[in-house]
């Protein structure tokens, strides 16, 4: 028995020996390589990895489309994932090693938390993989290589002077009273639209012009997890309750649409008249909000184009040029500047509607 | 036609959870052989080159889906004690907050954090274990509460960030076995491990064999002892080589390592200690559990209790993984985990279940849902086959328990055993040998 035994270790320690010295195929370390690669580009045909968030707003699902779409025209391979609707942030950490499993030569991700990729991006950059943030800026790594996005910043200063214009339309002259809603905060972009906005109406609410009625000004307080739409429901029946018994609020800076009609649910159904409401993101139930006279204006960031540029940069790091860049100093993710290309939103209310949504198919019709 | 019966009986087991559990071990390979295959056929290259089977796949499955076994592993123990815990996840959620807060906010060094985190795991089981225990209150009433109190707590203490932690904490969930010694192409440490793996494997079988014949019971066949040993080292050994042949930096992960330990010292305390025997007696039959002089007040406390401690390093190691600990961490863990348990052959009422069970079963869910990616479908559907595979699994359970036939590898087999049906079909689900030798993790 004993002998037995000995010789099956002895057995197995040899087979594994054996397999070992019959060469191994370890990769080296492709840290030192990639960037000769960038400069060679890649094959025309090859697979591009598409990772977005769960599909809670009709933006994604239209984002997902374009890229299946544009990919396949573009020529190359593509694999476009959303996250599950629970596990979000476990689910896009799996789907991108699956693509860099796949050998994916460029993946765009439209991260679902912004800190909790900084592994997987890595990963990708050390398989020779380059990394596009999508929308959403990736942070704390070195190794994330693009951002593409609508300039955010600008989305909030636009949002807040679109609230001021709306506010002094239906009211010759203040004091206006508000309420602030931000987005989710685990999202980077949340903070940039309510800074922006706050750039626009820091100044006016210091003079006494804008007054906020519940003087909830901090971005935690404002913040709705999640950016879901009940979150900001229940908010708003909260603020209606505590503050607004026989007060009239004039308006709401709402970050985007979904929780800009949230909004505006929870104070009709008070029966209390519609103030100016803000929004971003072009929903098709916003658009006929604001025809209807509702909410007040929304931001038309195509995504049409913010998809087209993602993919012109594709096509660029496959035939190994740089792509084209227009930001290299506002976006530092904590361990680098990133690499941007920023694209213009523009505000939409229900006057330039028909002008703005002219060559969208969907939109267009709804604005006659 | 007897030597079939031999090997269906000695290779697969004879008592009915371990037939069981090697008709999902089973179930596995044949998984994992259908996806290899297809993403093959997909990218269009040979079978040995899909890529479900190639290091990095493996390595990242491993990193992946070690949070969830080893929930997987504590769920098992209160599941066998009759009850469940629906905390789990917002448990793993608010210690790994604190925890990455610690290190950020007190500049805790890493080492003495994660002990704080087991400790606070441990406060939180202690609470839970308290209620269930002593106060009598339904675990699943008490968790339910812990889901929310937890959940809430994690938003309170985190205030929804996301908060980074250093490189060093990271090493528990993204980390791998270091390089040493000479160069071999392989990864040194993880051969080791494989080698003695296979040593073990190689130990155990021979002891079993020792014991039965000093029981005078009859051993299984020779040839059968060889054949099981074999396959069993020609998967560690293939296995081994993948982990320790990826690209260079990567080997078998840490988290695995974290793993495959607690598998082993919780397998052999639910299998061969007192202790833990208890647990089992008293989710088969508290009341004549107690009359036998188990102490169900102290059996019921720690399973609970164990299980916070488990969701506490759970928690840590997906923090490591994830480099931060963010507001969505540990949603739906519970549910994970307790599919992984029953899928891997425990049962609803309690009493039965292993260890081992469970880890195929959270494997054949992680399988499924890295081949499923790997083919690039949709998060949608991978849930819809994944609830739909839940459900087969257990109803084909019940369904063959109610037939007095035991699991999938005895109905493959029954034409053949009808021929040679000497012994009556049930005669095999009562316990008609002792603990035969399991696969250790």
């Amino acid at each position: 028995m004993r002998n037995f035994f000995g010789k099956s270790v002895a057995v197995g320690a040899i087979a594994m020996l054996a397999l070992t010295a019959c060469g191994s195929g370890r990769d080296g370390d492709d840290k030192s390589g990639s960037g000769g690669e960038a400069a060679k580009g890649f094959a025309a045909n090859s697979l591009i990895g598409v990772a977005l968030p769960a599909k809670t707003s009709e933006n994604w699902v239209l984002a997902g489309d374009l890229f299946t779409n544009g990919l396949k025209e573009a020529g190359f391979q593509s694999d476009v994932q959303y996250a599950g609707a629970s596990t979000t942030v476990a689910d896009q950490q799996a789907q991108i090693t699956a693509m860099v499993t796949k050998g994916a030569k460029v993946i765009v991700i439209g991260a679902t938390d912004a800190a909790q990729l900084a592994t997987q991006v890595s990963a990708a950059h050390n398989a020779g993989a380059k990394v596009i943030a999508y929308d959403r800026l990736i942070l704390n790594t070195p190794d994330l290589d693009y951002y593409v996005a609508f300039d955010n910043f600008k989305v909030g200063q636009l949002q807040g002077q679109a609230l001021l214009d709306g506010m002094k339309k239906k009211k010759a002259s203040g004091p206006y009273t508000v309420e602030l809603f931000a987005g989710s905060p685990d999202d980077n972009n949340a903070t940039v639209f309510f800074n922006g906005a706050m750039d626009v109406l820091k100044p006016e609410i210091d003079k006494g012009n804008v007054v906020v009625g519940s003087g909830q000004k901090d971005f935690k307080t404002i913040a709705i997890q999640g950016w879901k739409a009940e979150g900001a429901q229940a908010r708003m029946d909260q603020l209606l309750t505590s503050t607004y018994g026989s007060k009239t609020i004039d308006g709401v800076l709402s970050p985007n649409d979904t929780l800009a009609r949230a909004i505006i649910q929870s104070i009709k159904s008070r029966n209390k008249p519609v103030p100016v409401v803000t929004g971003q993101d072009s929903e098709v139930e916003s658009i006929k909000s604001i025809m209807k006279g509702e909410q007040y204006m929304t931001i038309n960031k195509d995504t049409r184009n913010l998809v087209k540029e993602t993919i012109n940069m594709v096509k660029s790091l496959q035939a190994g040029t740089e792509p084209q860049i227009n930001d290299t100093k506002s976006y530092n993710n904590n361990t680098k500047v990133v690499p941007t290309y920023l694209l213009p939103p523009v505000a939409v209310t229900k006057d330039n509607a028909a002008e703005a949504y002219a060559s969208d198919p969907k939109l267009a019709p709804l604005t006659k | 036609m007897s030597r079939f019966k031999d090997l269906q009986k000695n290779l697969f087991g004879g008592t009915t959870s371990n037939a069981r559990q090697f008709g999902m071990i089973f179930t596995l390979l044949a998984i994992v052989l259908l996806f290899q295959f297809l993403t093959a056929d997909k990218i269009g290259v040979g079978f040995g080159d899909g890529l479900t089977l190639r290091s990095d796949n493996l390595i990242a499955l491993f990193q992946q889906n070690s949070y969830i076994l080893i929930l997987a592993i504590g769920m098992l123990m209160v599941i066998v004690a009759g009850h469940i815990d629906l905390s789990v996840g917002s448990v793993a959620a608010f210690v790994g907050i604190l925890v990455a807060k610690s290190m950020a906010d007190w500049s805790l060094p890493w080492p003495v954090a994660i002990l704080f985190g087991l400790a606070l795991g441990a406060a939180i089981g202690a609470w839970q274990g308290f209620w269930v225990a002593y106060i009598g209150v339904p675990a699943f009433i008490v968790t339910l509460a812990g889901m929310l109190l937890f959940r809430g707590a994690n938003q309170f203490v985190g205030n929804a960030d996301t908060i980074p932690v250093p490189p060093g904490f990271q090493k528990i969930g993204g980390g791998f076995l270091p390089e040493v010694g000479p160069d071999t192409g392989y990864n040194n440490l993880t051969l080791l491990l494989g080698l003695a793996a296979c040593v073990a494997v190689v130990w155990r079988e021979l002891q079993s064999r020792r014991t039965r014949k000093e029981m005078n019971a009859e051993p299984a066949p020779m040839w059968v002892s060889v054949i099981r040993m074999a396959i069993m080292v020609g998967v560690l050994v293939f296995v081994t080589l993948r982990f320790a042949g990826g690209r260079v930096g990567t080997s078998f992960p840490i988290s695995g390592l974290i793993l495959v330990v607690l598998v082993i010292a919780y397998g052999f305390y639910t299998r061969n200690t007192a202790g833990g025997r208890h647990i089992y007696a008293v989710g088969g039959n508290s009341r004549a559990a107690e009359l036998s002089g188990v102490k169900l007040r102290r059996v019921n406390f720690f399973v609970m209790m164990n299980m916070s401690v488990l969701a506490a390093l759970a928690g840590m190691i997906f923090v490591a993984r994830s480099a931060a600990s963010g507001p969505q961490d540990g949603l739906s863990w519970e549910l994970d985990a307790i599919a992984a348990v029953f899928i891997g052959g425990a049962a609803v009422s309690g009493g039965i279940g292993t260890i081992s069970g469970s880890i195929v079963g959270g494997l054949v869910m992680a399988v499924l849902n890295n081949g499923l990616q790997l083919l690039g479908v949709g998060t949608d559907r991978v849930q819809i086959i994944k609830g739909l595979v839940l459900l087969l699994a257990v109803a084909l359970d019940v369904y063959n328990k109610s037939q007095g036939r035991f699991s999938i590898i005895g109905s493959i087999t029954r034409p053949f055993r009808r021929e040679a049906s000497a012994e009556p079909a049930s005669s095999s689900a009562a316990g008609s040998e002792p603990a035969k030798t399991t696969v250790a993790g």
